[in-house]
């Protein structure tokens, strides 16, 4: 059996290279990032090790360095021993020999690791073509073992013709596994292989892997910013941040006894349903007074391409001032669509929304409307132009609206109701001058600016990292109890609904299929 | 992708659709060395009535024996009715400047606000938009154009017109597809939810993203316009009284200059349009550029 | 394809060839005011001739039923009658098809393997000394009007091969010996006309092979153990070459009349040639009649792009 084992491993990324128009231009050519910084570690023969993480901790550099896949501007240090040989020193032909058949990767993001325009069946055998064995000699031996591996991993042996776009996320993973799995290697390292996909799809596909982990006796590397998650996966725990191991130990030591504060932190950011501690359910009942939305019966037909699919059925659903509700169901479900009808955003086929028992005003009505109910779209990085500054940028609804009072005044006192200071520093910076937590509070405060009454939140913390995302729950939790602010919180995350809201709607296939108190619709079903 | 009429039917090349318009980096060395050649022949252009009277270009007038190569007296000959050919170059510079800029700008102006109406309308209008669009992508600019100067008046504005009235489409499609995925983005989105009007949405996040991009298009259209205009001067459509590079070409063509191997009144016409062409599209690529790097590969 | 897609496909088809003919009518008929007028231009005639004219033209007659006799004489593949040549337009250009499909064909296969090439190349090794070297090539070939390389072509080589026409003049060679001497007649223009068209597909090449560069896939793909000759032509190509093919199949009907100039500059007895013939005469039922025929084949080239477009990816197909 073999082992991985990285020796005081360091990688650093070069800035750019010489002859760059930075060096042009005469400035220093920036000092190159060190994204791994003297890592050892041992993943034994038959073991499962899990390696923790946020993203931009390293953990995809490690794993790329073991089978030397890094980029060219990357310089690696340290010895990288798979089997006892160096990868480093190996020939490239020896290092094409051992690729896939000592170690094999399950890539993240699967619908960017297959080949668009080749069918499932056609990668997985080229990984076969590429490496001859005794079980899959010729064509049809090749095509045989294929099918046997696609059905290893609860596939049709029927979608091997089949091209990735016509697979789902969680077929599309599925064959990655098996395409893993292939040449019979000894070690298989899973880089965040189920992160992208919704929650009981990635727990069936943990399920998958890790039954042929155990059946083979294979040595896995599973990498994740999950920390529960791994945990139940692996026998050992390995915990990283900024390229450095600050932890790791049996699974269940690091989970119960953190010793590192940064371990605790990731631990205490992953939402569990159940786990009453991390529940922040509102501290007095809501006021009633005003600030009520509400989607009657709202139908929504989108048309596309010349077909009309019916995004939102006959979807009833409402929220007041003073409480989060949270709408949570798979992607695909038509949660965006009946958020954005509700905000007037998207035309209604049939149906009502009613803001205090009025239908949706049009013209000058429905700029008073847009003060008092404010929006946060998906993805911070997109929600703000990359050309203004957080002054403008949180600005920009005070001046639609000619808000009267100082500018600066009524800008930093959004920007502090959001938590972010200092106030003066970020004023002027751009968006890509900071972190995905704080461009989400900058959105954030561009919607407190006008003191709304109810704020429609689209996925506000997935694209954030554990640690912020705990930080994003508890402000909306404050902002809720401190100044009455009403939410409807869109999510995937049912950790995040278990956490945050007071009320629950569960939307499936475009209709609403369940509301009603978080703990009677999470915990009762 | 569509393809704009020129001769040898050729599209833009590489321009591609920028996800997003970022801030200007600094102008990269090919934009600088375009230009600097740009403003050189501006010069001459403008300088053009003064270096080398109309007079001595009026072929009733002129003295000096005909196709003569290059000499002291004439630094690159003479062409067929003995007229100084670097005079009748600087002339040209004119022509194919005013023609060049003129119609790009119209181009711009035509095809920035029908791509602009196509990508913010909905319904009928936006069809019907669109399939005018699609008509004028498809239909070869430069036989449309060619069309065109064949049945109207012959002079300057009316090979403008045809030319600019041939090449605004491939604009309008990509801005149209721009202005559409910058009104899905997220931060419009958002804009829009903090009770912006249309016009607010337009003017300070539309516009302004689509600045670069029209900017680095203008520039490529430029040297295509003014391939363009050379083709059809090349073909006899021209205004007779006003030099053009192309023109001169097609003196030397018609009285065998080229198969005679009188090399100095072939050559210089092609190497200015070929230079003033790569000039704009060298400047439009650096905007090009610069516009995707600013993007920090978003 | 869909049934419903390749319905709506087809109609959008006839709309814009049916958007052809009444941009030709526009064109020919109404814009110029007087067609006569322009048709005359510059030649000394009496007012009898030019009533004479306007009536074999049916000039006299209001603008709707001229536009019907027009549709109607279109849909019977009538064009019309040559001025010049005193002949149908219809028969002058089927005479001419072969000549310019040949020369074009002739470019395009050119143009598009060299460029296809060069694009491949540059972008896969990006900013390597070939990658600025080809993609200098590129932006210069695109700068070059093609008749001035024709002109050029012609001065530097017109002595050991022919200048001009297809055939030389009064050879009555046959067979194998004619095909040397069309051969030998075609090399110049299609130089030239390919060495202007390469540029756009080696630019196309080039940032469609960059553009697959960062895909996870080609990681995936040496992560099987595969040498980068292999991640390059069995990953990088089939996805890289989908752009080009339909780019390809787009520029069909505009390279066919961007041939006009180089045509003309060798005299190529083709369609180009043809229009650039009624330009001089002028000939306003000729040119109007070469006008439909490259705007007809630009729209149904166009068609044909997006059908292909829609079999090679496989992402596209059934929808």
């Amino acid at each position: 059996m073999a082992e991985l084992r990285w020796r005081d491993v360091s990688v650093e990324y070069r800035a750019g290279r010489p002859g760059t128009a930075r060096a042009r231009r005469g400035e220093p050519e920036a000092s190159g990032v060190l994204a791994v910084d003297g890592v050892s570690l041992r993943v034994p023969a038959g073991a499962t090790v899990g390696l923790a993480g946020e993203s931009g901790c390293g953990k995809t550099t490690l794993a790329l360095s073991a089978l030397r896949l890094l980029p060219r501007s990357a310089r690696v240090r340290g010895e990288i021993l798979l089997d006892g040989e160096n990868v480093r020193d190996l020939s490239f032909g020896r290092l094409r020999a051992v690729r896939w058949t000592s170690a094999s990767v399950v890539f993240q993001g699967a619908a960017s690791s297959l080949n668009p325009v080749r069918s499932v069946g056609w990668q997985i055998a080229e990984a076969l073509r590429l490496h001859p064995g005794a079980d899959w000699i010729g064509r049809r031996g090749r095509r045989a073992r294929v099918e046997k591996l696609l059905g290893s991993v609860g596939l049709s042996p029927a979608r091997a013709g089949a091209f990735p776009h016509e697979l789902s996320g969680g077929q599309r993973q599925r064959v990655l596994i098996a395409m893993a799995l292939a040449c019979d290697p000894q070690i298989v390292i899973a880089d965040e292989p189920t992160s992208a996909l919704d929650a009981d799809v990635a727990a069936r596909i943990q399920d998958t892997l890790g039954a042929l982990v155990r059946e083979r006796g294979l040595s896995l590397l599973l990498i994740s910013h999950d920390l529960p998650m791994l945990a139940r996966a692996c026998e050992r725990l390995v915990v990283m941040q900024a390229g450095r191991i600050v932890e790791e130990g049996p699974s269940a030591d690091v989970l119960e006894h953190a010793r590192h504060p940064y371990t605790r932190r990731l631990a205490a950011a992953s939402l569990a349903v159940g786990d009453r501690s991390v529940r922040r359910p509102r501290s007095r009942p809501p006021t009633g007074t005003g600030g009520r939305l509400e989607a009657s019966g709202v139908t929504v037909d989108l048309a596309g391409r010349g077909v009309r699919t019916r995004a939102v059925a006959e979807a009833s659903l409402a929220i007041e001032r003073g409480e989060i509700v949270a709408l949570v169901g798979p992607s695909g479900a038509g949660k965006t669509t009946l958020a954005r009808a509700m905000l007037g955003l998207q035309g209604v086929t049939s149906g009502k929304v009613l803001f205090d028992g009025r239908p949706l005003p049009r013209g000058a009505a429905l700029r008073a409307f847009r003060r008092r109910v404010q929006f946060v779209p998906q993805s911070p990085d997109a929600a703000l132009s990359p050309r203004q500054t957080v002054w403008d940028a949180v600005a920009e609804g005070l001046r639609i609206h000619r808000v009267p009072g100082d500018e600066r005044t009524l800008v930093e006192d959004a920007l502090r109701a959001a938590e972010l200071e200092p106030t003066e520093r970020l004023l002027g910076a751009l968006p890509s001058e900071l972190s995905g937590g704080q461009r989400q509070r900058v959105v954030i405060a561009g919607a407190l600016a006008l003191n709304p009454e109810l704020l429609v939140a689209d996925e506000p913390v997935s694209s954030l990292d554990a640690t912020v995302r705990a930080e994003i729950v508890a402000l909306l939790a404050h902002l809720r109890d401190a100044r009455g602010l009403g939410a409807l919180v869109i999510t995937h995350d049912r950790g995040l609904a278990w956490a945050l809201a007071d009320r629950i709607a569960v939307m499936r296939g475009g209709r609403i299929v369940g509301v009603g108190g978080v703990e009677d619709v999470l915990l009762g079903g | 992708m569509g393809g704009e009429g020129r001769p040898g039917g050729r599209t833009r090349p590489g321009l591609r659709t920028a996800s997003s318009a970022g801030r200007r980096a600094g102008v990269p060395p090919n934009a600088a060395i375009g230009l600097g050649l740009l403003a050189c022949v501006t010069a001459i252009a403008l300088a053009a009535p003064a270096l080398v009277p109309a007079e001595t270009l009026d072929p009733t007038r002129v003295t000096a024996p005909v196709n003569q190569p290059p000499s002291w007296a004439h630094w690159l000959g003479t062409d067929p009715s003995g007229r100084d050919v670097a005079g009748l170059l600087a002339w040209g510079a004119r022509v194919s400047l005013l023609v060049g800029v003129a119609s790009s700008v119209l181009a711009v102006v035509l095809g920035t606000s029908v791509g602009l109406a196509a990508g913010h309308a909905r319904g009928w209008l936006e069809a019907a938009l669109l399939r005018v669009i699609d008509f004028f992508v498809v239909v070869p600019g430069l036989v449309l154009a060619l069309a065109l100067s064949a049945v109207l008046q012959p002079g300057v504005w009316t090979i403008v017109a045809a030319i600019g009235l041939t090449s605004w489409s491939t604009l309008a499609r990509v801005v149209r597809a721009q202005t559409m995925s910058i009104e899905a983005r997220p931060s419009v989105e958002r804009v829009r939810a903090l009770g912006a009007s249309g016009w607010h949405v337009l003017g300070r996040h539309v516009l302004p993203a689509l600045g670069p991009l029209v900017l680095a298009h203008a520039n490529l259209a430029v040297g295509m316009a003014i391939i363009m205009e050379s083709t059809l001067a090349f073909l006899g459509l021209s205004d007779p009284l006003a030099p053009s590079w192309g023109a001169m070409l097609r003196e030397a063509s018609e009285t065998g200059a080229a198969t005679a191997g009188f090399w100095w009144f072939v050559l210089p016409p092609g190497l200015a349009i070929v230079a003033v062409v790569l000039a704009f599209t060298l400047v439009g690529r650096g905007f090009e550029r610069s516009l995707t790097v600013g993007l920090g590969g978003r | 394809m869909s049934v419903r897609r390749a319905a709506s496909r087809v109609v959008g088809t006839l709309v814009s060839l049916g958007m052809v003919a009444v941009l030709g009518f526009f064109l020919f008929r109404v814009l110029p005011g007087d067609p006569v007028l322009t048709l005359t231009r510059g030649r000394p005639v009496t007012p009898g001739e030019v009533a004479r004219l306007r009536h074999e033209f049916g000039l006299d007659r209001p603008l709707v039923t001229q536009f019907v006799d027009y549709a109607a004489s279109l849909l019977r593949g009538d064009l019309g009658r040559s001025y010049f040549y005193d002949q149908p337009v219809a028969r002058l250009i089927a005479e001419r098809v072969g000549p310019t499909l040949l020369l074009t064909g002739a470019a395009l296969v050119l143009s598009v393997s060299l460029g296809v090439w060069l694009g491949q190349w540059a972008g896969w090794r990006r900013g390597s000394a070939f990658d600025r070297a080809a993609t200098a090539a590129a932006v210069v070939g695109w700068s070059v009007p093609a008749f001035w390389l024709g002109l050029l072509l012609l001065m530097a080589f017109g002595g050991p091969l022919p200048t001009g026409g297809m055939v030389t003049p009064g050879s009555d060679a046959s067979g194998a010996a004619l095909a040397w001497d069309v051969a030998r007649h075609l090399v110049l223009p299609a130089l030239t006309l390919a060495a202007v068209q390469f540029a756009q597909y080696t630019l196309t090449m080039r940032a469609s092979v960059l553009g697959e560069l960062g895909e996870g896939y080609l990681t995936t793909a040496r992560a099987k153990g595969l040498p980068e000759d292999g991640v390059r032509a069995r990953h990088v190509l089939p996805n890289a070459l989908l752009p080009t093919v339909t780019l390809v199949f787009l520029m069909l009907g505009q390279v066919i009349g961007g041939a006009i100039a180089v045509e003309s500059v060798f005299s190529w007895p083709g369609l180009g040639y043809l229009a650039y013939q009624a330009l001089s005469a002028p000939d306003l039922p000729l040119l109007q009649g070469t006008f439909l025929v490259f705007s007809a084949t630009a729209v149904v080239s166009n068609a044909l792009a997006d059908v292909v477009y829609r079999l090679i990816d496989p992402r596209l197909r059934g929808t």
